[in-house]
């Protein structure tokens, strides 16, 4: 299971600060406080905070920022894909990209550039006409993502597939749908495509949202989640993470497992 | 084995025509993958990818059989801890054609010979392979007709020459050797031969590429009884195309390579060569033919092939008889355990240490520990006196004590009253025998 460290987004406003003002601190705060909460990657998102025309150069500039004081690789958040071309030309370690939904022409820019930088890729189970209902139409799209990976020769390893979880309380019916979806990627492709959720998603605006958000996690990995973008400093979050490995005889268990899922 | 969307998806015309109902190829992949379509509404599949798809629901590795219940291959796994090996490597030993008379029936006795029982088991060794070294066919038929007469034994026929093997097989069909090897000069006639003998056949090439090749012109024959035999004749080499083979059949499920993998020794040196047939047997050969016929040679590889190939989700079990420690002597302690191999050999080593002579009665748990055998009633007084009248130790010992382990201390009123014994407790763990022990004069 793999921590895809969320809280580096200009949606919050100490980043959206730090990004206007030109002040790694808030950022580097962060890169370093989710690592050690148990982050295996760090997503980077710079958000609405900054003009469109500045958003490459604010790009690269985080990217530099999180890379002076974090070893971890990124997760390149962005539907601008020139920014996240200008971030991957400075990443040290080969990161990925976030996202390509199953769009012919965004297709055609992404996998490409994934293969020149050796960056896996979010394939997001949707396209312009928005996300599906139903795990059927979801696998539909996944199923195209999977094709375009082998077309362009993507390892299956390096996709993650991502069946777009929705808030629970004003969408409920998406939360069963989306674990179909994803024990059914999983038989798309041998070796499967990985799969990923936007998990803080599910409990946008409801109460005791650590509370949804650690049990739709630990129903989602049974399912086949094998990273999640998510609160990496959620410490209860990040047990229940720990606690599936176990579980799912992923990892070998040992007394102190909790404290070895972090160390890793 | 259920197929992937991409792999149907690869093999479909990818028209979109939507005639069958499906609007695009892709979408008509998955239907298929998830059961919900035939592949008969298609009308432009081609015979090939038919053919494809249903081969790729075959198992990733072909069973073969021959000779007395030799069975090579059907295996699913590439670690014995993910599930299990299934069929135990056949080790052959060979014999050349050019023994004389005298050397072969010594070798032929050498190898009648070689039959072991230890810890309980029976091990023998599985076939002998008879190998065309003297360039002459009616020898090589008749040291096979030789060594066939005298061993019940699976046989492997080994030459390069079609018509030698002809001579040498046509009376021993009905034994259903193995033959070989089919090579690139010779596969039309070695695979013909097997084919109108229903015999399996090894398909030898050199290197993995050559091989596939070799294997999809043998298969054009409309035979596929094959051992494979990737023609390295080094360990390294032999392991790496082992696993190579042994890894694409089974998880990229590649036909050509999806049949069971011959080894041959290659040292003359016995202890090195069983040292190499060692690692063959642990990595994925399921046969092995070897030169050396000794058995202090080959004992200890025929124990490694047993243990290597048992179920490691059943617990491995020690004989439950009596055990003795020691010199064991009227005096001797004597402890009750299970028969549980963890179980058992934590008790044994410690009585070991204790340097106090003792037998160890290990009860018939089905294999469970203690504290498991005994929450499943596995582990009761009627059972234990039992299993202690069948062995005998009344007559053994002169004393009257048994020493039960600490955790199923509440037995021990029952274990008295029905065997007339008297049940001293033990410690709980058995690392508290050694103290214990001294606690006992």
């Amino acid at each position: 299971m793999l921590i895809f460290g969320e809280r580096i987004n200009g949606m919050f406003t100490d980043i959206g600060d730090a990004l206007r003002n030109k002040d790694p601190k808030p950022i580097q705060y962060w890169a370093v406080k989710q690592q050690e909460g148990g982050a295996h990657y760090l997503d980077v998102n710079s958000g609405p905070a900054i003009p469109t025309h500045e958003r490459v150069e604010a790009y690269e500039w985080m990217v530099n920022v999180i890379q002076e004081v974090s070893e971890l690789p990124l997760v390149l958040d962005s539907t601008n894909y020139d920014a996240i071309e200008a971030g991957l030309k400075v990443c040290k370690r080969p990161a990925i990209i976030n996202s390509c939904p199953a769009e012919q022409v965004k297709i055609e820019r992404v996998f490409p550039m994934a293969i020149q930088y050796n960056a896996g890729i979010i394939g997001l189970t949707m396209d312009k006409k928005g996300i599906p209902k139903d795990a059927e139409n979801r696998v539909a799209f996944a199923m195209e993502l999977v094709a375009a990976a082998d077309e362009y020769g993507v390892p299956m390893e390096d996709l993650f597939i991502d069946p777009l979880i929705l808030p629970v309380n004003v969408a409920q019916e998406h939360a069963p749908e989306v674990l179909e979806s994803l024990r059914q990627v999983k038989m798309l492709a041998n070796p499967a495509p990985r799969t990923v959720l936007g998990l803080s998603n599910v409990s946008q605006k409801s109460p005791d949202r650590n509370l949804i958000n650690r049990t739709y996690m630990a129903m989602a990995i049974a399912s086949g989640l094998d990273a999640a973008i998510m609160d990496a400093n959620d410490d209860d979050l990040v047990d229940v993470a720990a606690t599936c490995q176990i579980l799912l005889n992923r990892s070998v268990y040992a007394d102190s497992y909790l404290k070895v899922f972090r160390a890793r | 084995m259920a197929l992937t969307g991409l792999e149907i998806y690869k093999q479909m015309p990818k028209k979109n025509c939507g005639e069958c109902g499906v609007p695009t190829c892709l979408a008509f992949a998955m239907a298929l993958a998830s059961g919900k379509a035939a592949l008969d509404s298609c009308p432009y599949v081609t015979e090939a990818a038919r053919e494809n798809l249903d081969s790729a629901a075959a198992p990733p590795i072909k069973a073969i059989k021959f000779g007395k219940d030799s069975v090579l291959g059907d295996e699913t796994v590439l670690f014995r801890h993910d599930k299990t090996f299934y069929h135990p490597t056949t080790l052959l030993i060979s014999v050349s054609d050019t023994l004389s008379d005298d050397e072969l029936n010594a070798k032929i006795e050498e190898i009648k010979g070689l039959e072991f029982e230890r810890v309980g088991l029976q091990y023998s060794i599985d076939g002998v392979a008879v190998v065309q070294e003297s360039g002459d066919a009616a020898r090589f038929a008749k040291v096979a007709a030789v060594v066939a007469e005298a061993t019940d034994k699976s046989l492997l026929l080994l030459s390069s020459d079609p018509e030698a093997m002809k001579a040498a097989l046509a009376p021993l069909a009905s034994r259903k050797p193995l033959i070989g090897a089919a090579t690139a000069d010779n596969y039309e006639a070695m695979v013909n031969l097997a084919k109108e003998n229903s015999v399996p056949v090894i398909i030898k090439a050199d290197g993995l590429d050559a091989l596939e090749e070799l294997v999809v012109k043998a298969q054009a024959l409309g035979y596929k009884e094959f051992v494979l035999d990737p023609g390295t004749r080094t360990p390294v080499d032999t392991l790496a195309n082992l696993t190579h083979i042994r890894r694409l059949a089974i998880k990229k499920k590649f036909r050509p390579l999806g049949f069971p993998v011959i080894a041959y020794t290659s040292k003359t040196e016995p202890m090195e060569e069983i040292m190499e047939a060692s690692v063959y047997v642990a990595k994925y050969a399921s046969a092995v033919v070897l030169k050396t016929s000794k058995k202090a040679h080959l004992l200890p590889l025929m124990t490694l092939k047993q243990n290597i190939y048992t179920d490691p989700q059943k617990p491995i079990q020690v004989e439950p008889k009596l055990h003795s420690v020691g010199n064991v002597d009227e005096n001797s302690p004597f402890y009750i355990t299970t028969n549980f191999s963890l179980t058992y050999y934590s008790v044994e080593g410690e009585v070991e240490t204790s340097k106090i002579p003792s037998y160890i009665l290990p009860i018939d748990t089905d294999g469970t520990s203690v504290l498991t055998a005994y929450a499943a009633g596995k582990f009761e007084p009627e059972k234990i006196v039992e299993a202690m009248n069948a062995c005998g130790i009344a007559d053994k010992v002169k004393h009257r004590n048994i020493i039960i382990p600490g955790y199923v201390a509440v037995i021990s009123g029952k274990l008295s009253e029905l065997s007339g014994w008297k049940t001293i407790v033990g410690p709980r763990e058995s690392s508290g025998i050694v103290s214990f022990s001294k606690s006992l004069t």
